[in-house]
C-alpha cells in the first residue's frame, strides 16, 4: 500500500468546537484579523477538520504506469476501506463528549463540569485541558471572589473578629494585674500548683437527653433539630429534609440525589447492599431488678408468652432481640409503636432470678418516643423495686444494612478487638452460659468476635437463628480504611462450616455482657478515638500494603449487632416466601463512633462489584413495602405517631393539589362513582378515617358521642391554626352543600384534633386471632367498631393502587353488583390456565385458521368486561367502604401493583365465601379493581 | 434550535470508453483483466473534488437555471473523492438533493481539464455521512471479493492478495444483486426515501 497523501493521525484531544461551554462570538471572516482570535481556537477547529478528512489515493500511486490489474485494484479498494474506517473512528472521537460526561451515572458529581477535582482521577488531566481550552478554569472556593450575601457575611465576621480581639485584650489586662498581686511571690504566674479534679457529674436518669453540642460553625443550623452523626456525608449526596421542616427533630436524608428506585431494589434483592443511618431511632434504657422490669413490660402490653414462656428464654438471657408492640397502660390502651427490646446478658453472680439487676434497651421510632418515654416514666415510678429509666437518644447511634452483600460489608468494616487485653474471658463466659438451655453443652472455644469473623460468605442474615444478636468490641475502623474485600468462602467444606455455625450458633454460649450497655465503655470509646492525624501517622508507619498493628491501648468500640428477617410469620402467598426473605443487620454503636464505621461501610468494595448504596427514608419505605411489611408510623394510622404522619401527608398532598391550576388538577367533586353518585368519598387527598368512622350509613351512638367529646377537647393551638383553614376550604370546594352540610360539621373539628380517640390499631397477632375465630379473646378494652388492622393487598387484575386509595368490600346490599364483581375474578374466568398476558386473551398468530378465529370471537364475547367499558361494574356504595391504602405502588418484586392499607376490622369479619376479595379504587378515579388481602 | 439537514450522495463514476481512460488493461497476453475490474476504472489524476463540484454546479445551472444553482450553491460540498476507486461522497441540503442527483445523472462528460466521457451512478442517499461511508465500505469489500473470485477463475496471479485482505472481507456477507458485475442501483431504501421526500 502506498498512500498518496499520508493518513492523518487521529486526534483524540480535548473539546471540539461544537461542544464547548463558552462559544465564540460570531465573527465575520473578512474582518477577522489574525490577532483577534487566540491561537488555540484555530488549532481546535483545524483538529476537527483534520479528524473529519478522509485520506485518499491518487490513481498514479495506486496503479503503476496506469496499468489496470487485479492486485492493484484490490489494494486500492483495501486502502479505501481502511481510510473510511479510520475516518469513522476518528470522527466519532472528534464528536467527543467532555470528560465529565464520560463518567458513569453513579460517579457523576454536581458541578463536575466546573471543578476538575470532582472528576475521577483518570479523566482529570483531560478535563483540565478542556477547561483550559474553554477558558473556564476551575475556581476553588478559597480563591473565589466572594459575592453578594457572602461578602456581607465575611465583612460581618471580620468586624466581629476585630471586636472580639479588642475585648479579649481589654479583658486580659486587668486580670493580669490582679492575679500577680494576689499570687504569692514565690509562685510564678501561669504554673499550676495542684491538680484540681473536677467532680464527675452524676448521671441524671429520668431526664430527656440533650443533643450533643455541635461545633460553633454548625451550631446555628441545629437549633431546632439535630444532625445525624453522618450528616455531612448525606448532605452532599442526598436530599435532606428542608431546614425549616425537620422530621422528628432530625435532619433526615430523604432520598439519594442519584436515581435510586430500581438500583435500591436490585441492591437489596439481587446483588449489593443498602445501608441507612438510623441514628434517629431512639433508645431507652431500663435498669433494675429483672422481675420489676418484666412487670413494667407486662403493664405496657408485652405478651405473657414472651415474658415467661419457654420460647423466649433466649431473649431473656440476652442473646436474642424481641420485636413487640407496646400499648399504653391506661385505658383505652392505645398502641404506641412496635419496639425492639434487648436484654443485657447477666454477668453477676446472683442465681435467684428476682434479685438480678439487669439492663435493657428499648428501641423505638422517634415519632413514638415521647409517648413511650412518658409511659415508661410513669411505670418506673410505681415499679417496686425501682427501675431507672434513661434516655440514650444521642448516645447510641445505629446503622441498618440489608442486601446480599450486607454481611460482607459489615465484616470489612468491623474488626473485632483482640481479646488479649481481657484475661478474665473464660470465667465470664462460664457464668453466661448458665441460663441458656440448649447450648450449654456446646464446647466454649471462641469469642463472639471470632464467630463474627467466621460469618464471611453469609449472604442472608435470615439464615441465622431468628433475631440473633452479637455483642462485641471492634477496633477503630479508620485503622483499616480504605477497607478491602474480605476473603470469601471458596470450598464446600468452608460453606459447610458456615452452615454448622448458623445451626449451632455458638454465640448463645459465648455472649457476655455487651459493653454498649456500659456507660463508661461507651464514653471511653467516644473520647479516646485518636485524631485523624494520629491515625494517619500510624498508617504511615505501617509496612506498605499492610494495615497498622493493633495495640493494646487502642480504643475498643462497643457494638451490638442483631439480625432481623423481613419475613413475617403471617406470610402466606407463595411468591413472597421465595423472594422476600432478605434479612437485615442493625448495628448499634456509640453515637460518636458511628461516623468512622459508616465511612468504612460505604467505601467497602463488595466482592460482587461496586460498593454498598445508602438509602434515605424513601428507600426504607420502599423496601418495607416490597417486603409486604407495614412501615411505622406511616402504615399505622391508628397510633398517635401514625396519625400525625397522616396529617402531615394530608397537608403536603393538599398543598400540592392546590398548587396546580384548576384545570390541571383532579376535581374530586366530579369523580363519578357509578350508580349516579358523584364526588369523592371524603377528602380526596386524605385517607379519610374520620369519614369512615363517623358517617356510616347507620350512625352509631358511640361515634356521635365521640364527636362531641372531640369538639370539647382543645387541640394544641398551633395545630388548630394550621389545620382548620385549609380543611374548611377543601370542604367548600368539594361538597355539594345540601347533603354534606352535616359532614362538614363533623369533619371540621376532627381535622383540627390530633386523633379521633376511638380510632385504634390492632397488631397483626391480635388481628389474626380475631379473624380466625370471631369469639377470640381480645383485651376487653378494644373497641371493635373502630379498630384498624393493617393489611397487604395484591391486585388481581391490572392497575396500581396509590396512597389514599379507597378499599371497599364486595357489595353487601346489591347482589347483582356483587355477582358482576365476582365474575371478574381471574379464578372464575374460563381461559385462566392459558399462558401469556394475564389481562387479556393471548394473541392469535397471523395465519390462524378460520375456525380458530371464530373460536376467539366467541371467547371474546364471553370475556368479562374490561375497565373503562360500559359493562364494567360500578364501585360499591359508601356503606361498603372499609379502609384506605396508606402505601401503594408498583411492586418491583411482585411485578404488579400492591399496596399496604388499613381496614376497619369490624366490617371485615363477616365476609362470607369470598371474604378476602376486596375492591380498591384510587382517589379521584371512578374505577375499582379487585384485590386480595391478607394481614400484614 | 433546528438542525440543518443534509443528504449525502454516494457516487460511483464509471468510464465506459476504454480508449480514453487512464487505466489500460495490462498488455501481457497471459494477464486477462476480469470484467469487474475493467468496469470500475480509476479516475484520471487531474480529476478531483473541485472538478466534480464544477461538474455538478454546471449541470444544475444547465438543467434548472439560476433557481437551481442558487438553491444548491449554499450547501454543495464534495466530502470525499477517491481517484483510485472513483468513489465520491457529495453533500447537499436535504431539500434540493434531487436537483444534484439529476445533474449527476445527466452528466455524460467530465468537464474540461479532464474531458472524458463518463457515467455517474448515485448508489446511496443517506442522511448522515456515516451511513454513506459504511455503504462505501460495503461496496468496496464486495468488489474486492468479486475481483478475487474472477481472478481465481481465470488463472490469476493474485495469489498473495488473499492473505493481505482477509480481515477486510470476512465481516460482510450479504450480496448486492449483480448482473454481469453491475449492481442493481435501485436500492429499495433509496426508493423509499424518494417517496418520503415527495410526500
Amino acid at each position: 500500500m502506498a498512500p498518496g497523501r499520508p493518513a492523518q493521525s487521529p486526534h483524540d484531544g480535548g473539546g471540539g468546537n461544537t461542544n464547548r461551554k463558552r462559544k465564540d462570538a460570531p465573527t465575520n471572516p473578512q474582518h477577522n484579523g489574525p490577532n483577534k482570535r487566540p491561537r488555540q481556537h484555530i488549532d481546535q477547529r483545524q483538529k476537527m477538520r483534520i479528524a473529519r478528512t478522509l485520506s485518499t489515493q491518487t490513481t498514479s500511486t495506486a496503479f503503476q504506469n496506469g496499468a489496470l490489474d487485479v492486485s492493484s485494484f484490490v489494494k486500492s479498494r483495501a486502502y479505501e476501506i481502511q481510510a473510511l474506517e479510520n475516518g469513522l473512528q476518528r470522527s466519532k472521537k472528534a464528536l467527543n463528549e467532555r470528560a465529565f460526561q464520560q463518567v458513569p451515572k453513579e460517579l457523576r458529581r454536581r458541578t463536575a463540569s466546573h471543578n476538575v477535582k470532582r472528576v475521577p482521577k483518570r479523566l482529570r488531566v483531560r478535563a483540565g485541558r478542556e477547561m483550559a481550552v474553554d477558558n473556564t478554569p476551575t475556581v476553588t472556593a478559597r480563591r473565589r471572589k466572594p459575592s453578594g450575601h457572602m461578602r456581607l457575611r465575611l465583612e460581618t465576621v471580620k468586624k466581629l473578629r476585630a471586636l472580639g480581639a479588642k475585648r479579649k485584650a481589654e479583658k486580659d489586662k486587668p486580670k493580669d494585674a490582679t492575679t500577680t498581686e494576689l499570687l504569692p511571690k514565690d509562685v510564678q504566674p501561669g504554673t499550676v500548683t495542684t491538680a484540681i479534679r473536677t467532680r464527675i457529674p452524676k448521671v441524671k436518669k429520668s431526664l430527656l437527653a440533650t443533643p450533643p453540642v455541635p461545633k460553633a460553625k454548625f451550631r446555628k443550623r441545629q437549633i431546632h433539630k439535630s444532625w445525624l452523626p453522618t450528616h455531612l456525608y448525606h448532605a452532599k449526596r442526598a436530599r435532606m429534609t428542608a431546614p425549616s421542616a425537620p422530621i422528628w427533630r432530625y435532619a433526615v436524608p430523604l432520598t439519594p440525589t442519584a436515581k435510586s428506585y430500581r438500583p435500591t431494589h436490585r441492591a437489596s434483592h439481587d446483588r449489593g447492599a443498602v445501608a441507612w443511618d438510623m441514628s434517629y431511632m431512639s433508645t431507652i434504657q431500663l435498669e433494675g431488678r429483672e422481675s420489676s422490669v418484666l412487670g413494667m413490660l407486662k403493664a405496657i402490653g408485652v405478651a405473657e408468652e414472651d415474658l415467661s414462656g419457654r420460647k423466649s428464654n433466649k431473649w431473656r438471657a440476652g442473646v436474642r432481640v424481641l420485636d413487640a408492640f407496646l400499648y399504653e397502660r391506661e385505658s383505652p390502651h392505645e398502641l404506641i409503636a412496635p419496639v425492639t427490646m434487648v436484654w443485657c446478658v447477666y454477668d453477676g453472680t446472683a442465681t435467684v432470678m428476682e434479685k438480678r439487676k439487669r439492663k435493657m434497651f428499648l428501641r423505638v421510632h422517634p415519632s413514638a418516643f415521647y409517648q413511650l418515654w412518658e409511659e415508661m416514666l410513669r411505670l418506673a415510678k410505681v415499679a417496686k423495686p425501682a427501675v431507672s429509666v434513661e434516655d440514650l437518644r444521642f448516645e447510641i447511634g445505629s446503622i441498618e444494612i440489608t442486601g446480599p452483600g450486607a454481611t460482607e460489608a459489615l465484616l470489612g468494616a468491623l474488626w473485632p478487638s483482640s481479646m488479649a487485653s481481657t484475661s478474665n474471658d473464660a470465667s465470664d463466659a462460664a457464668i453466661t452460659g448458665m441460663d441458656v438451655d440448649a447450648t450449654s453443652d456446646h464446647p466454649r472455644s471462641e469469642s463472639v468476635g471470632e464467630t463474627w469473623q467466621k460469618l464471611a460468605g453469609l449472604t442472608n442474615p435470615a439464615l441465622l437463628p431468628q433475631n440473633a444478636l452479637l455483642g462485641f468490641n471492634v477496633q477503630d475502623p479508620r485503622l483499616h480504611h480504605p477497607p478491602r474485600t474480605i476473603a470469601l468462602l471458596k470450598s464446600d467444606a468452608e460453606q459447610h462450616k458456615l452452615l454448622e455455625i448458623s445451626a449451632s450458633w455458638p454465640v448463645d454460649a459465648a455472649q457476655k455482657a455487651c459493653d454498649i450497655f456500659d456507660r463508661k465503655a461507651r464514653h471511653s470509646a467516644s473520647t479516646s478515638l485518636p485524631s485523624q492525624k494520629a491515625v494517619n501517622r500510624r498508617k504511615g508507619l505501617a509496612a506498605p500494603g499492610e494495615y497498622p498493628q493493633a495495640l493494646p491501648k487502642d480504643p475498643r468500640v462497643p457494638v451490638l449487632l442483631y439480625s432481623s428477617s423481613n419475613a413475617t410469620p403471617t406470610n402466606s402467598s407463595k411468591s413472597r416466601q421465595s423472594t422476600a426473605h432478605n434479612g437485615s443487620w442493625t448495628l448499634l454503636a456509640p453515637w460518636k463512633c458511628l461516623q468512622p464505621i459508616w465511612y468504612s461501610l460505604m467505601y467497602y468494595p463488595l466482592s460482587t462489584g461496586q460498593q454498598p448504596r445508602f438509602g434515605g427514608l424513601d428507600q426504607k419505605r420502599q423496601l418495607a413495602f416490597e417486603a409486604g411489611k407495614p412501615w411505622f408510623p406511616g402504615d399505622f394510622p391508628g397510633t398517635k405517631a401514625g396519625w400525625n404522619w397522616e396529617c402531615e401527608d394530608r397537608r403536603r398532598r393538599e398543598s400540592e393539589w392546590r398548587k396546580r391550576p384548576r384545570g390541571k388538577r383532579v376535581s374530586y367533586e366530579k369523580v363519578e362513582l357509578g350508580g349516579g353518585k358523584k364526588g369523592e368519598v371524603g377528602v380526596g387527598w386524605a385517607c379519610d378515617w374520620e369519614r369512615l368512622l363517623n358517617v356510616p350509613p347507620v350512625i352509631e351512638e358511640a361515634a356521635l358521642a365521640g364527636i362531641e367529646d372531640i369538639m370539647d377537647v382543645d387541640g394544641p393551638a398551633e395545630k388548630a391554626g394550621d389545620g382548620t383553614t385549609p380543611a374548611e376550604k377543601a370542604v367548600e370546594d368539594n361538597t355539594k352543600p345540601a347533603e354534606q352540610e352535616k359532614a362538614k360539621e363533623n369533619i371540621l373539628p376532627l381535622q383540627a384534633t390530633p386523633k379521633p380517640p376511638q380510632l385504634s390499631q390492632l397488631s397483626a397477632r391480635q388481628a389474626l386471632a380475631l379473624l380466625a375465630s370471631p369469639e377470640a379473646k381480645l383485651p376487653p378494652h378494644i373497641n371493635l367498631t373502630s379498630a384498624l388492622v393493617t393489611v397487604r393487598l395484591t391486585l388481581l387484575t391490572r392497575g396500581v393502587p396509590h396512597p389514599c386509595a379507597r378499599i371497599y368490600r364486595l357489595p353487601t346490599n346489591d347482589p347483582d353488583l356483587r355477582r358482576q364483581w365476582l365474575a371478574l375474578l381471574p379464578s372464575n374466568l374460563p381461559h385462566k390456565k392459558q399462558k401469556g398476558s394475564k389481562h387479556a386473551l393471548p394473541r392469535l398468530p397471523k395465519d390462524a385458521s378460520a375456525h380458530v378465529v371464530q373460536q376467539r370471537l366467541a371467547q371474546s364475547l364471553l370475556e368479562p368486561p374490561r375497565a373503562g367499558e360500559d359493562k364494567y361494574p360500578a364501585c360499591p356504595a359508601e356503606e361498603d367502604l372499609v379502609g384506605f391504602i396508606t402505601t401503594g405502588n408498583y411492586d418491583l418484586g411482585e411485578g404488579q401493583g400492591t399496596g399496604i392499607g388499613s381496614l376497619l376490622v369490624d366490617r371485615v369479619r363477616d365476609g362470607g365465601a369470598e371474604s378476602n376479595v376486596y375492591i380498591v379504587r384510587n382517589a379521584g378515579t371512578g374505577l375499582g379493581r379487585l384485590a386480595r388481602w391478607e394481614v400484614a | 434550535m433546528v438542525r440543518i439537514k443534509h443528504r449525502y450522495l454516494l457516487i460511483n463514476i464509471l468510464y465506459p470508453d476504454p480508449k480514453s481512460t487512464s487505466g489500460r488493461p495490462a498488455t501481457k497476453p497471459g494477464d486477462e483483466v476480469p470484467y469487474t475490474v475493467q468496469f470500475r476504472r480509476p479516475s484520471p489524476d487531474r480529476m478531483d473534488g473541485g472538478v466534480l463540484t464544477r461538474l455538478i454546479r454546471d449541470g444544475v445551472a444547465e438543467l434548472f437555471g439560476d433557481y437551481g444553482s442558487g438553491k444548491v450553491a449554499g450547501s454543495l460540498q464534495v466530502k470525499y473523492f477517491s481517484q483510485a476507486t472513483s468513489t465520491a461522497i457529495v453533500r447537499v441540503s436535504r431539500d434540493h438533493y434531487r436537483l444534484v442527483w439529476a445533474a449527476l445523472t445527466f452528466a455524460t462528460r467530465l468537464p474540461n481539464p479532464v474531458g472524458q466521457p463518463c457515467v455517474i451512478q448515485v448508489v446511496r442517499v443517506s442522511g448522515t455521512i456515516r451511513k454513506s461511508e459504511e455503504e462505501a465500505i460495503r461496496r468496496a469489500r464486495l468488489s474486492i471479493r468479486q475481483a478475487e473470485a474472477a481472478a481465481k477463475s481465470s488463472n490469476a496471479a493474485t495469489a498473495g492478495l488473499a492473505a493481505a485482505t482477509p480481515q477486510l472481507l470476512s465481516t460482510e456477507d450479504d450480496d448486492v444483486d449483480m448482473i454481469n458485475g453491475i449492481e442493481d442501483p435501485d436500492d429499495p431504501r433509496d426508493i423509499e426515501e424518494d417517496l418520503d421526500d415527495e410526500g
